[in-house]
């Protein structure tokens, strides 16, 4: 039994890893608590859903546009709500609070124009195969999501440590001031930032809407908290670290649901948050990647 | 009274009261705002302030007023548990710390049975009257705006200002800091009771994250410049859900429309934060 | 500017109220959950009551006068619900309450409507002790107590022996079901093997379900909403949970949902439910056929509960002879009707009376169908 939890672990783990990467990105280069996060993940999961049962596309079409669909629509909420504020230098407060109010009107707008109902995906769409190997049982969207975020984290840190893009990234989540001085394009890297956050967002959205096989408008809501923890832990920004505490975190709830007391595993999620935030406030491997030189 | 009154007033009642109530809770996020630190415990130390309180009341039958001053017995004692490590922590930082705690004590209030479970506690008395809520939220401006004027408040400035610069002056940060989230614990505390006893049912869900960050709100949309500010947040806050009534499906959309164009378009009276650009 | 913001404020909150109401209406009342995250099952709810609201109005009641019925929403939360009903009460001046939706929001609107001995009939909420509130509170919604022991029952008939029960912790009506269903299994002699729970937001029960295998247990009983329901049954398939095994749902599992989420995976699933889609009569057989044509879509249990109350409110005010709360009142508990549901009378507890219409449906390709 202590190997299948083992394996919920890492399967769990690897859908918070997933959902935290753009987060920690996101929040490590621009410095917000941007609230409207949650939403692009919704965003995602519902382009997949309208591009595969009204369009007809396959999974592996309607995944990537679905991703750029979510991408966009980061883009453009940082350019209405976070750009102005940013050039008006206003504390991190003002934008904290812009995001919340952006939130709740995107989500109960998204009700109202969708309807409140859980959709699904058509059946079908992926292979729903089981794997079995000596008792040990891994489903095929699982396996989807745990390739996707190691695959997704390879290509981050391969973007942030080896294009011109990354380094104007990277200089910006130093000090955005002086990297306007020295010719970085601070508007647009922001503007890129957000785009690729929401793309990691959407893809996010799509492959758990896949897994759970429910969609809602509210889904990426109920990820934000879970989201917090494994940016905190892991480090604000770091990519490799978001998906360390990502993992470390699934394991360590799986197994307080399996040998303690199921209705601990949220309390131990959020005390281990606390206890981090205590004794590492930068995140259990040390200073955050973005912010090395 | 003519019976349309009566009726007036027994119909806004509750919103009477959630107005002078969040008011309160506005001032609890306002002291602590108002020494740089940005807190999202203020929903947890209502929390416990309601749940003490309640217990207070079903368990023991103590009278309202001797049950008010003890609801904040509880917050009080969690604010200096949680105080020492946490107000190291700056910015968002100390944010996301504080709605981890809200989230663990949420967590307690589910799994203890005598707390309710996700059932909450029902049954509780209506013993929160208008004069006590308004009296109470009128101390409380006024002790605060006889605060902001005083050396203390001066101080408070000054570390809101610039943490080190205040420092180098001589003024012991963490002794505010400490000070501050008392005085937010005791209000927020107050609040939860006086809540509790105007609406006969609490539950773990109400003291979560969500009404965490709509405190925050209050205080941010009337702006900080003086104790007023957040009051005034909160009563706009308030009101807007019931103006919005006839919107049906779509106030929660208008009400979040309404606070991004505050935010973005209100001169800097209304949100006259002013604090260090980079706390974190 | 902020004066004139009052102002504009107060002017809203005094005249924001819609057109006063004719005289010759009679104004009944609903608190739903029309937005938010729980905005389904009010959503559902106002569609059953709407189309009453058609049908009484054809004639009226009272010899003649139409209800005028005022929904208001309460976006699933005890603040705005209390908000709701004082307005209700004391603007619109309803002389009857349907709703509100959740129980938790009834423990807070109930003291208040009470107070003012306002009738009010939850047509959703199935926590214990909802109507213990005082005199006034009635439901027409059964509670679980007496659903799942006829679900238990069938679930022994078939050799259940030994049971798991998992349930979401964190809302009133998955938590009031569950300890329904443990009191019941208990009574039942069941061998209760296990008790997980789960947040009612969460989508992982993996550590949960993988531990309940190791157990073998006959039946797993789930009490919780129907998205988490099916997350559930989806996630026990994924690790290996076959036919051998009998799910048994709580109240949430009775929704049409169920089988659009879960498909295949909640196949073999029973629930006890006070109403089913193809119930024969030709009541029933016309309701649904109504609902088709006014919202194209299916109704739910919660539309048909809705459907029910809101006729049930209507024939007792023509019973009472007046506009009048407290003679509604004694007209509702003397209340005999027969509706989608079945056979509709109250307990002296102002509970339903009768848990003979109760079917246990098994799920079987994406449909509900009586369980054999």
């Amino acid at each position: 039994m202590l190997a299948q939890q083992l394996i919920n672990g890492v399967l769990l783990g690897a859908s918070y890893a997933l959902f935290a990467l753009g987060f920690t990105l996101m929040f490590g280069v621009l410095r917000v608590i941007n609230l409207t996060y949650g939403f692009y993940f919704s965003a995602g999961a519902f382009a997949a859903l309208f591009l595969t049962r009204d369009a007809g596309l396959g999974i592996w079409a309607a995944l990537p546009l679905a991703a750029v669909t979510a991408g966009l629509i980061a883009v453009a909420l940082d350019w209405l709500l976070l750009a102005p504020l940013r050039r008006k230098r206003a504390p991190e407060l003002a934008s904290l609070m812009v995001t919340l109010g952006g939130v709740l009107a995107l989500y109960s707008a998204a009700t109202a124009i969708l309807g409140p109902d859980i959709r699904r995906l058509p059946p079908g769409l992926v292979d729903g195969t089981v794997f079995e190997l000596a008792g040990l049982r891994v489903a095929t969207p699982q396996l989807f999501i745990l390739v996707a975020s190691f695959v997704l984290v390879g290509a981050l840190v391969w973007l942030l440590n080896f294009t011109r893009l990354g380094l104007a990234i990277r200089a910006m989540a130093e000090n955005p001031d002086a990297a306007g001085l020295m010719g970085i394009d601070t508007g647009r890297t922001a503007a890129l930032v957000s785009f690729v956050a929401g793309c990691l967002a959407g893809a996010g959205g799509v492959l758990i809407g896949l897994n759970f096989n429910a969609i809602h408008p509210y889904m990426g809501e109920s990820m934000m908290l879970r989201g917090f923890v494994v940016v905190i832990v892991g480090g604000l920004g770091d990519i490799r670290g978001a998906l360390i505490a990502g993992l470390a975190l699934g394991v360590v709830e799986v197994l307080t649901a399996g040998y303690v007391d199921s209705g601990l595993k949220e309390a131990v999620a959020f005390a281990i948050l606390v206890a981090v935030l205590w004794t590492r406030p930068s995140g259990l491997f040390g200073r955050p990647a973005l912010r090395r030189a | 009274m003519p019976e349309w009154l009566d009726d007036f007033l027994w119909t806004y009642q509750n919103l009477v009261h959630a107005l002078g109530i969040n008011g309160l809770l506005a001032l609890s996020m306002y002291v602590v705002l108002a020494v740089g630190q940005l807190s999202l415990g203020q929903a947890a130390f209502m929390g416990l302030g309601a749940y003490s309180s309640v217990l207070l009341t079903l368990k023991l039958d103590l009278p309202f007023l001797a049950v008010l001053p003890l609801s904040c017995v509880a917050p009080v004692l969690f604010a200096l548990a949680i105080g020492v490590p946490t107000l190291r922590l700056s910015g968002v930082y100390l944010a996301i710390a504080t709605i981890g705690l809200g989230e663990v004590l949420r967590a307690v209030y589910l799994n203890v049975d005598w707390l309710g479970g996700a059932l909450g506690l029902s049954g509780i008395p209506g013993r929160a009257e208008s004069w006590m809520i308004f009296g109470l939220l009128g101390v409380a401006i006024l002790a605060l705006w006889a605060v902001g004027r005083s050396a203390i408040g001066r101080a408070m400035a000054a570390i809101r200002e610039d943490e080190t610069a205040a420092q180098v002056m001589g003024i012991n940060l963490a002794r505010y800091r400490l000070g501050a989230l008392l005085a937010s614990a005791v209000l927020a505390g107050l609040a939860g009771a006086l809540g509790a006893h105007s609406s006969s049912f609490i539950g773990p869900n109400e003291y979560g994250f969500e009404p965490a960050v709509t405190i925050l709100s209050f205080a941010l949309l009337g702006g900080i410049g003086t104790p007023l500010g957040p009051v005034v947040g909160a009563w706009i806050l308030t009101l807007l859900p019931e103006v919005l009534r006839g919107f049906s499906d779509l106030r929660l959309v208008f009400n979040g429309v309404i606070i991004v164009l505050a935010v973005l378009f209100l001169p800097e009276g209304l949100l006259a934060l002013r604090m260090r650009r980079h706390a974190a | 500017m902020m004066r004139r913001c009052f102002v504009v404020l107060a002017a809203a909150l005094t005249f924001g109220a819609g057109p006063a109401l004719a005289e010759d209406t009679v104004p009944v009342g609903a608190i739903e959950i029309l937005s938010g995250p729980s905005a389904a099952y009010g959503i559902a709810i106002r569609a059953g009551l709407e189309l009453a609201l058609d049908e009484v109005n054809v004639h009226g009641v009272l010899g003649g006068r139409k209800i005028a019925l005022t929904i208001e929403d309460s976006a699933g939360l005890k603040d705005q619900a209390i908000n709701a009903a004082r307005k209700l009460i004391g603007r619109d001046k309803v002389i009857a309450i349907i709703g509100p939706t959740l129980s938790n929001e009834m423990f807070a609107v109930g003291p208040v409507t009470n107070e003012r001995r306002i009738p009010t009939v939850g047509t959703s909420t199935t926590a214990v002790g909802v109507t213990a509130i005082g005199p006034f509170i009635f439901r027409t919604s059964l509670p679980e107590a007496d659903v799942i022991p006829v679900t238990l029952k069938k679930a022994m008939s078939r050799g259940v022996k030994t049971i798991a029960l998992v349930y979401a912790n964190d809302d009133v009506f998955s938590k009031s079901g569950f300890d329904v269903m443990k009191a019941a299994a208990e009574k039942a002699g069941l061998n209760i093997v296990a008790i997980e729970s789960f947040g009612s937001k969460d989508t992982d029960f993996s550590a949960q379900l993988t531990k309940i295998k190791a157990l073998k247990p006959d039946a797993v009983g789930i009490s919780a909403l129907v998205e988490p329901t099916s997350g559930v049954l989806l996630q026990a398939r994924q690790l290996g949970f076959g036919s051998e095994t009998l799910f048994i749902g709580g109240n949430g599992a009775n929704s049409p949902k169920l089988g659009e989420i879960a498909g295949a995976a909640a196949d073999g699933l029973i629930v006890g439910s006070p109403w089913f889609i193809g119930k024969p009569d030709p009541a029933n057989q016309q309701f649904v056929a109504d609902f088709r044509k006014k919202y194209s879509k299916d109704p739910d249990q919660f539309a048909a509960q809705a459907f029910d109350a809101l006729r049930i409110v209507a024939a007792a005010i023509n019973r009472a002879g007046a506009a009048d709360p407290v003679k509604l009142r004694e007209a509702l508990t003397q209340t005999t009707f027969s509706g989608v549901t079945g056979p509709f009378a109250f307990t002296a507890g102002r509970d339903p009376a009768s848990a003979a219409g109760v079917v246990v449906l098994v799920m079987q390709g994406g449909k509900f169908g009586i369980a054999p």
